[in-house]
């Protein structure tokens, strides 16, 4: 009942070790340089968090960077579990892998996936709860859970975290994974996930539920177990959002973010060269990118990674080009 | 559709976040405008660039601002979930002393912001507010940015299905009185108690009693609500409602373009066309074959690529969507900047728009 230690088992401090068998990841801190100007990976910044959420606005290539991280970081010696929430799987596209439907699926050496029902694991929390099947059907068929698991503020979110919580066994010490890359909700959403802990804390107050929510907002907001990736595109409102949303973060406290820009063009030759309009797009868009990563640059003040568009096809091969990418720091930020 | 007709008189624009309905519902409105109708843009969150444009912002509030174009009459607004509910709650609400007691639930106060497809509801909500003032011969209505963009659909019958849940009322009575006291749990026998217990472990009684008080605060409203509700189903489904669904380019989303308009057209909602927006040129056939892994750094053939991955994407959904008109408007090397800009890729989109069908025309999907 692996719900239970939720509600039993005090949290305990200390982080875990890394899984045996992988290169040993450097503790890093997150630092306000952008990575894009030195030679550090920014994967040492993720390095030894339990939990690495990965937010942004819908369409700027989240589950992309999810897929990205999970994969370095289990090619780095950590074990990891991808988290899913959009009930539209894609994920399983971009590991090269069958969907989830829900369940666990193996993805690589060290790396797993798994697309979440929020409400499943509402509802696996009332059957750890109640151990008579009986009263179990009674209380899920129960109108006031039902419309509780859909209208009060936090719950499912609170069950998303709390999934993560017990993956990485954060009140055990030792649980099948060492971290846990989630794929958020769309920013919006994706805030609310981080708030939902302190939200159900305050609203339930004292009993089981209070006292997990209480836990698990002092394991999210860890920065030390804990942290965000917020990607974005360089366009006008992505990074309009996505300052916003580090804004949001910031005033939460719990570290700083790292902030991933995708999609780039690349910089423009320096000859002019006779226009023709896949020549005039590039110089539209390469333009707009370089507007954008100067906002960003001022408005942003965590680390930072710029990441290429790439004539590849989202999956695997595309996620691969990517993590090599990513791990060398990232293009140039201007 | 003819923008210089009378019907539509709604245009609902639909699509997935990111992939530029807004602009696109804002050039229609110019375009509309122009046509002779006096017509409103309502959208959600716009760009920077295109609230300017258009003169909308914080200042506005959700209020009607005219928007300065050559010809006709235009003007925008900008939805806010927030103010449209809480101005339903003062206007349904008996007295003051109830309207107060909804307003100042913390559960109402969550509600409001979270419940998902509260935000779509009220974006149908406030049209109809507008509609009812008649000062306009046409609404473009730009939906919220949702993964799903279906979820706008569904709004209507889930927040009924939500408030006016009679069983929410009678659930929580065993928990309170008509005060919002708690009361003993007497109805269930010892195996009842306990899973009441655990209800109230899990729900939390702070959290229970602010519910319990938002239904019986919310029970004067309920009529006003939900006959509203039914209105605004009416209303989407109406012969002079008419729905464009705007879609990303590129095959990689021909699947969501496809399942978003087949639930359309299953939900019974008149789709009058699927705009594949921001296309990239395609490129000359004879380069096709050198498109794959193209060298990153070299940015034209990274567009001649895209440009080929979004020519298949619009064949295959040619092939897919049959009867249905699909319109293509490639990418514009800077987002409109003014309301002339706006204006022509409008009329752009008016000429194509004019020669698609009108849904009853056409032979139903299967």
């Amino acid at each position: 009942m692996p719900w239970r230690e939720l509600f039993t088992t005090r949290l305990r401090g200390g982080h875990p070790t890394c899984g045996a068998g992988g290169r040993r990841l450097p503790t890093g801190t997150l630092r306000s340089e952008p990575a894009g100007t030195s030679t550090l990976n920014p994967l040492d910044l993720l390095a030894d968090r339990q939990l690495v959420v990965v937010t942004g606005k819908g369409g700027v290539g989240k589950t992309t960077i999810a897929a990205v991280l999970g994969r370095a970081l289990a090619l780095a010696g950590r074990r990891v579990t991808v988290l899913e929430c959009d009930p539209r799987e894609s994920l399983y596209q971009m590991l090269g892998v069958a969907p989830s439907g829900g369940e666990r699926v193996e993805a690589g050496p060290r790396l797993a996936f798994r697309n979440l029902k929020p409400r499943a694991e509402l509802d696996a929390v009332v059957r750890d709860r109640l151990p008579l099947e009986f009263l179990t059907r009674r209380v899920l068929a129960s109108p006031v859970y039902q419309h509780f698991a859909d209208a009060a503020p936090g719950m499912k979110e609170l069950a998303i975290i709390g999934h993560a919580y017990r993956l990485v066994g954060a009140a055990s010490g030792r649980g099948p994974a060492d971290c846990v890359v989630l794929d958020a909700p769309a920013t919006g959403h994706g805030l609310s996930l981080l708030a939902a802990p302190a939200l159900v804390a305050q609203a339930v107050g004292a009993g089981p539920i209070g006292k997990m929510a209480e836990e698990l907002r002092g394991w999210a907001g860890d920065p030390g177990r804990c942290a965000v990736v917020v990607v974005t595109q360089a366009e006008d409102m992505p990074v309009a959002e996505a300052l916003e949303l580090g804004e949001a973060l910031r005033r939460r406290g719990g570290g700083d973010a790292l902030l991933v820009a995708n999609g780039l063009y690349p910089p423009l030759p320096t000859d002019t060269e006779p226009a023709d309009p896949w020549l005039a797009l590039w110089i539209a868009e390469r333009t707009g990118n370089e507007r954008e990563l100067a906002r960003l640059a001022a408005g942003w003040s965590g680390p930072r990674v710029a990441l290429p568009l790439l004539a590849l096809e989202r999956g695997p091969v595309l996620v691969e080009a990517l993590r090599r990418r990513f791990e060398g720091g990232g293009e140039p930020w201007t | 559709m003819d923008l210089s007709r009378e019907s539509p008189r709604l245009v609902v624009v639909v699509g997935s976040g990111g992939v530029g309905k807004t602009t696109l519902a804002a050039a229609l409105g110019v375009a509309s405008a122009a046509a002779g109708v006096p017509t409103l843009v309502m959208t959600f969150d716009p760009a920077r660039r295109l609230k300017d444009t258009l003169g909308i912002g914080a200042i506005s509030g959700d209020r009607e601002v005219p928007v300065a174009v050559e010809r006709g009459e235009l003007a925008a607004s900008l939805l806010d979930a927030r103010a449209t509910f809480d101005r339903l709650v003062e206007r349904y609400a008996p007295d003051p002393a109830s309207r107060d007691r909804i307003l100042r639930n913390r559960f109402y106060d969550e509600l409001a912001g979270n419940l998902a497809g509260v935000l779509e509801y009220m974006a149908v909500e406030r049209l109809f507010e507008v509609a009812a003032g008649g000062r306009y011969g046409r609404v473009v209505l730009d939906t919220p940015p949702t993964r799903q963009a279906i979820d706008f659909l569904e709004a209507p019958r889930r927040i009924v299905g939500f408030l006016d849940s009679g069983a929410l009322r009678i659930a929580l009575k065993p928990w309170f009185d008509e005060a919002g006291r708690l009361r003993p749990a007497q109805r269930f026998g010892a195996l009842g108690r306990r899973a009441e217990r655990f209800l109230d472990e899990v729900v939390g009684l702070g959290l229970l009693r602010d519910m319990a008080e938002f239904f019986q605060a919310f029970a004067p409203l309920y009529d006003g609500f939900r006959q509203r509700a039914r209105e605004v189903e009416t209303l989407l489904r109406a012969p002079e409602t008419e729905f464009l669904l705007v879609a990303g380019p590129g095959e990689e989303r021909v699947p969501d373009t496809l399942f978003f308009a087949r639930r359309l057209l299953e939900a019974g909602m008149r789709l009058r066309a699927v705009i594949v927006n921001r296309l990239h040129p395609a490129p000359e056939e004879s380069r096709r074959a050198e498109l794959r892994n193209a060298d990153p750094r070299d940015g034209r053939a990274l567009v001649r690529w895209q440009g080929e991955r979004d020519r298949r994407g619009v064949e295959q959904l040619r092939a897919l969507l049959a009867e249905l008109a699909l319109i293509e408007v490639p990418a514009l090397l800077s987002p409109p900047q003014s309301a002339a800009e706006l204006g022509d890729l409008g009329a752009r989109l008016a000429v194509d728009l004019r020669s698609t069908r009108a849904p009853v025309d056409r032979p139903r999907a299967r």
